[in-house]
């Protein structure tokens, strides 16, 4: 006989020793803690959007609202502000539906994309926050250098150019461990979830 | 309201357990393992009961979350990843009934389903439940020439893994 006939066979066979729970059983087995990967993309993706924002709440004091005034940089920042708050509004926005839209009642293929597209959401804002973290520092730099008060500090015949070599290194550094930062959250839970999704889709003609 | 469906869910549950219980058997390898992807089935069954609209017949609903469940939802819990024994597939198979090479066999088959990736275990189990391409297509959210395709690599793998 054909082995896979024979594992048929067997697997038909074999349904007299499954086990069998009771009604009681299964109703204890409903409200159990379910241990979901998108429950925990939900609470990751949630802190990736609080805790930036929390380290803005807490770093942006009066004292550097002045440091602010006392570059000029006022009206920047509060463009800014005002800017990245519409935008991070946007991104909640789009968050929310790409959430709504994971259903375990939809088939493997869309269930997957659906994560997949949540994550991607979230992953545009990461990179905005990327961004916006280079954007402000270097602005940020090139005014507090133009500054009398920092031009008097420095000795005479310092090499501006390594000054801002250093400086503009230790932001792309920070930013790099961000990123890092990152990349280790999504790997510990997007990697099963892409290399079953690239199996699902690929035609198996290559 | 909610007493009602969960009475219902319950009722629905039960009748179509062993559904579920071949998922379980398909995707893990020891009763530790089974029963934690039985409960975790079984709660993504109750979350997504509210949205199911009898679209389907509640059997072929049950084998879709049980899936999406089994390939994408589930986070193994540490417990279920140590525990590679491949010889507790054992306990799957009903001794005495079998002439020895016919039980050899089986033990080997069974092995090597459970080394297969996610994906290729989905079709082997659609496969031994006689699904036909076209419900197999349905399921999994492919066309029915890439369920074809995927399915007789499967069946290739699986003989070539048996008569090198």
């Amino acid at each position: 006989m054909d082995q896979l006939e024979l594992l048929k066979k067997d697997w038909k066979k074999q349904e007299s020793t499954l086990p069998k729970l009771s009604k009681e059983e299964l109703s204890k087995l409903m409200y159990r803690k379910s241990s979901s990967i998108v429950k925990w993309i939900f609470i990751i993706s949630v802190l990736e959007f609080v805790i930036p924002n929390l380290i803005i709440l807490i770093t942006g004091s009066k004292s550097t609202e002045q440091i602010y005034e006392d570059l000029g940089l006022s009206n920047f920042m509060t463009i800014f502000l005002i800017v990245s708050y519409l935008i991070i509004f946007g991104f909640i926005l789009l968050f929310y539906k790409n959430y709504r839209s994971i259903s375990a009642n939809a088939n493997p293929k869309v269930l997957m994309q659906n994560i997949i597209k949540t994550r991607r959401t979230v992953k545009y804002y990461i990179w905005f926050n990327l961004a916006a973290l280079a954007i402000v520092s270097i602005v940020v730099l090139n005014r507090t250098f133009d500054s009398n008060e920092f031009l008097e500090k420095i000795p005479e015949g310092t090499n501006m150019l390594v000054i801002w070599l250093i400086s503009l290194l230790l932001v792309a550094v920070a930013v790099a461990i961000l990123w890092l930062f990152y990349r280790l959250i999504y790997g510990i839970f997007l990697n099963r979830l892409k290399r079953n999704y690239n199996e699902l889709i690929s035609n198996g003609i290559d | 309201m909610t007493k009602e469906l969960e009475h219902k869910f319950v009722v629905d549950l039960e009748k179509n357990q062993n559904i579920v219980h071949k998922v379980c058997r398909i995707y893990t390898n020891n009763q530790d393992a089974h029963n934690d992807l039985f409960q975790e089935i079984s709660i993504q069954l109750w979350k997504a009961y509210p949205k199911f609209r009898g679209e389907a017949k509640f059997s072929t609903w049950m084998y879709r979350v049980a899936l999406n469940t089994a390939i994408t939802l589930y986070r193994k819990s540490k417990r279920a990843v140590k525990t590679q024994d491949f010889d507790s597939v054992l306990y799957k198979i009903e001794s005495s009934v079998y002439d020895d090479t016919e039980e050899e066999q089986l033990k080997i088959l069974y092995k090597t389903i459970h080394h297969l990736s996610d994906i290729e275990k989905a079709l082997v189990f659609l496969y031994l439940e006689d699904k036909n391409y076209k419900e197999i297509a349905e399921t999994m959210g492919i066309t029915e020439v890439n369920a074809r395709v995927k399915m007789s690599r499967v069946k290739n793998k699986l003989k070539e893994i048996l008569n090198p």
